[in-house]
């Protein structure tokens, strides 16, 4: 097959449409495995944000369940309401380890307006007297309703309730106040759906020298300066993979966003992210989610080789027919005609095409035995000339 | 005789030593050279132009030089 014949120029054409057709194949099972690994991070990312928020609304629940027995201990509302702290702290603190093991980290009570300072801390009895003037407290002050929510104190970030509490005559005495750290909810989450957390706070929230003194009291190193913009609250795997963001926590969408699909070591992870609002509405942090994708991942890998592999061969037979079909048809029919005609010209007039098609190449063969035919004649009749002379 | 015709003759001589098919190389050689061998006879009288074309012929399809 000589490289300028029209069968050549076909052939080239097709193994051109052969890796054309392979390569958008190849781009399209890329195009869709990125997506399905987006889909598997939002799906992560989706998936915890509504766990969480369940979980928020559970221990809400189970707090202000708690504070309901409580205040509805005349003992304890009695103590409060006479400021006596010996007492109240005698009838509070042997609940406390109990609470305590159910999740409930903070236990305060806090005196009423204007002054409203801290009078008790059970997890901390020794300290008190500090004003917090944080949004719940207003919030508390401002409405005398049970005020539930996220806040992040100078120190870390809890889910809290804070609620009024009344004197026999039904005056405010003060407020009461749960909080369980967040910190916890992310093993909760990790054992429920298998999931990596990482729970960041923007620094703006926080103040340095109380992150480290709470890092002092809770023996945990104080990773201020680990990151620019965010601290780690608490995370459910040593791997610093799952921390990488260089973001402001601020933009990270309402429903969350997929950071990217990495590897690690044999492992295939795909990483999102969403917000954590304070009781304010304040982006206050984000919460880390890496999913093992390892699986599934595999899985697609294998599905895209078959359909590659099917999709090379396919066009591989495709391209294999056309070319024997052209030979069928068309190149071998013109061959044929290019070795009649040669061989006419070199005297052999027998040579004739027959043909009973009638497609292009049938018709150039018709026209072609025609021509024969009159070659045929003239020769015969210059030979009857020369004989006659 | 002429030249053309010596030409003519050792086509015919390569073409019986070598047991070549006849039509064919002939065929060839007068598609290339623009000419009939048929219509080379001892009087066809020489141009130089048609003798170069002929060589050139022989020379492509029976890699011989004239």
């Amino acid at each position: 097959m000589r490289f300028k014949s029209i069968q050549a120029k076909v052939l080239i054409a097709l193994v051109i449409c052969l890796v054309l057709g392979t390569g958008c194949v190849v781009e399209l099972m890329h195009y869709f495995t990125a997506e399905n690994s987006r889909a598997l991070g939002t799906e992560a990312a989706t998936g915890s944000q509504k766990l969480f928020t369940i979980l928020e609304a559970r221990e809400i629940s189970k707090m202000t369940a708690v504070s309901d027995a409580l205040i509805a201990n005349t003992g304890v509302r009695d103590a409060f309401a006479a400021r006596d702290r010996s007492r109240l702290l005698a009838l509070t603190a042997p609940l406390y380890p109990q609470l305590k093991s159910e999740g409930i980290t903070n236990w305060m009570f806090h005196t009423s307006e204007p002054d409203m300072s801290v009078f008790l801390r059970l997890h901390n009895p020794a300290k008190f007297g500090d004003h917090l003037n944080r949004f719940m407290d207003k919030e508390v002050v401002r409405t005398h309703a049970i005020v539930a929510g996220n806040e992040l104190a100078k120190a870390g970030f809890a889910v809290r309730i804070i609620r009024p509490v009344y004197d026999a005559k039904g005056a405010v005495t003060g407020y009461l106040e749960f909080g369980e750290e967040l910190g916890q909810f992310i093993h909760a989450l990790k054992s429920q759906t298998g999931n990596d957390y990482g729970l960041l706070l923007n620094k703006k929230f926080i103040d340095k020298q109380f992150w480290a003194d709470s890092s002092a009291t809770l023996k945990r190193r104080d990773n201020w300066d680990d990151n620019a913009g965010f601290v780690v609250a608490d995370r459910t795997t040593a791997n610093d993979n799952i921390i990488r963001f260089h973001g402001d926590l601020a933009t990270v969408p309402q429903l969350g966003t997929v950071l990217e699909q990495y590897r690690d070591a044999n492992s295939v992870f795909v990483r999102a992210i969403f917000p954590i609002r304070d009781a304010a509405g304040n982006t206050v942090g984000a919460m880390f989610v890496v999913r093992d994708i390892t699986a599934v991942y595999a899985e697609m890998r294998k599905t895209q080789n078959i359909l590659l592999a099917v999709t090379v061969a396919s066009l591989s037979i495709g391209i294999l027919l056309m070319l024997m079909l052209l030979n069928r048809f068309i190149f071998k029919r013109l061959q044929r005609i290019l070795t009649a005609a040669t061989r006419l010209v070199g005297g052999d007039f027998e040579t004739e095409i027959k043909t009973d098609s009638d497609d292009e190449v049938g018709q150039l063969e018709h026209l072609f035995e025609q021509f024969r035919n009159i070659f045929v004649t003239v020769m015969a009749e210059i030979s009857e000339t020369q004989v006659s002379k | 005789m002429s030249q053309l015709y010596d030409l003519k003759v050792l086509i015919e001589a390569k073409i019986a030593a070598g047991g070549l098919d006849s039509a064919e190389v002939r065929g060839k050689i007068a598609l290339k050279a623009g000419r009939l061998l048929s219509f080379i006879s001892p009087n066809t009288p020489d141009d130089p132009a048609g003798v170069a074309k002929l060589k050139q012929a022989i020379k492509d399809v029976l890699n011989i030089n004239a």
